[in-house]
């Protein structure tokens, strides 16, 4: 059995040094990765970004992130992808990581994605630039994690789990207001899941969503954002190979 | 009687318009909040959504008082919590 930690949005700012960190330190007994699911900070600030790197810093578990809009806001995330790295994170963008525990190969792909909405209720490319790009930029963020995908298919893991911070499905959505479900996510990542091939699909952004859904093609998806799950992070067991 | 007819309700005091700026500004200032749902109820506006820190609860709610002041403001604002789980999901 392989253990999956997960939470998003955490959102950390000044005052939340040492808020998270007695119960991460608690992951090596319960869990085997510890997966953060974007909007780590408020602003995207490096001064957040290190707030959130003494919180997830030798943790006894590996810890694998995607960046979310929040931590976009400050037009650094570089900055905060490198801090987040310094304190041993692996962070992903369009990207695929491998790590082990007991043996057991987990591949993890992310991306941030973003939004454009569900099927028969979404943006399409076309009309102003602006438009256009909005949905290329999730297309863009869709294939990279397809190929990301792909990639840990064919590095032997275990079990594959798809990381983003916009949902690839609207089931997680629900109790956020219809009107912002665009805002929210995209199906072009569910299709990249489907396609790709995933046992997991984990993701944040709708603080007031539910925490379970499904993809078309029978992806279990969680929504880990803090306020949707109520505590530190939730565990997910899935088989390993030999079970 | 037209001269009877109280005036218009002035367009740039309306409640929803100010209720949109104050959104605003949750999300442009110190906490970049975006979480938190605003609602009318009448002339009263509702607060709710988690937040990270009690902290933040007792700005924003400063906030809401001093950018809505004249219309009472109602919080079921909650903390996110930070416990660990005492079980995992079960998905073999």
């Amino acid at each position: 059995m392989i253990r999956v930690a997960a939470v998003g949005d955490i959102h950390m700012g000044p005052e939340s040094q040492g808020t998270l960190r007695p119960s991460f330190e608690t992951l090596p007994e319960c869990a085997d990765v510890l997966l953060l699911a974007g909007d780590l900070t408020r602003h995207g600030t490096p001064e957040e970004a290190a707030i959130v790197a003494r919180e997830i810093k030798d943790l006894g578990v590996p810890v694998v992130a995607v960046l979310g809009n929040h931590d976009h806001h400050d037009e650094r995330p570089e900055e905060v992808t490198a801090i987040l790295r310094d304190a041993g994170a692996h962070v992903l963008e369009g990207q695929a990581a491998v790590v082990t525990a007991d043996g057991a190969r987990i591949g993890v792909a992310g991306t941030k994605g973003f939004g454009g909405g569900f099927v028969g209720r979404c943006a399409g490319e076309f009309g102003e630039p602006l438009m256009k790009e909005f949905v290329r930029y999730t297309r863009r963020s869709a294939d990279a994690l397809h190929s990301a995908l792909k990639d840990l298919h064919e590095w032997d893991c275990d079990v594959r789990i798809a990381l983003t911070h916009f949902s690839p499905v609207a089931d997680t959505l629900a109790g956020e207001p219809l009107e912002i479900y665009p805002f929210l996510g995209s199906y072009l990542l569910a299709e990249a899941i489907d396609t790709g091939g995933a046992d997991l699909a984990v993701h944040g952004h709708a603080h007031a969503g539910t925490e379970h859904g499904m993809t078309s093609g029978g992806v279990r998806v969680r929504n880990v954002a803090q306020p949707v799950i109520g505590q530190a992070f939730h565990v997910y067991h899935l088989p390993g190979r030999h079970d | 009687m037209t001269e009877a007819s109280p005036p218009p309700p002035s367009a740039a005091g309306s409640l929803d318009y100010r209720v949109a700026h104050f959104a605003e500004h949750l999300a442009s200032g110190d906490l970049a909040e975006l979480g938190v749902r605003l609602d009318l109820r009448g002339d009263t506006v509702l607060l709710t959504g988690t937040v990270p820190s009690t902290q933040c609860r007792d700005h924003i709610l400063r906030m809401a008082r001093e950018e809505l002041a004249g219309h009472p403001v109602h919080s079921d604002l909650l903390i996110a919590g930070t416990s660990s789980p005492d079980h995992g999901e079960d998905l073999t």
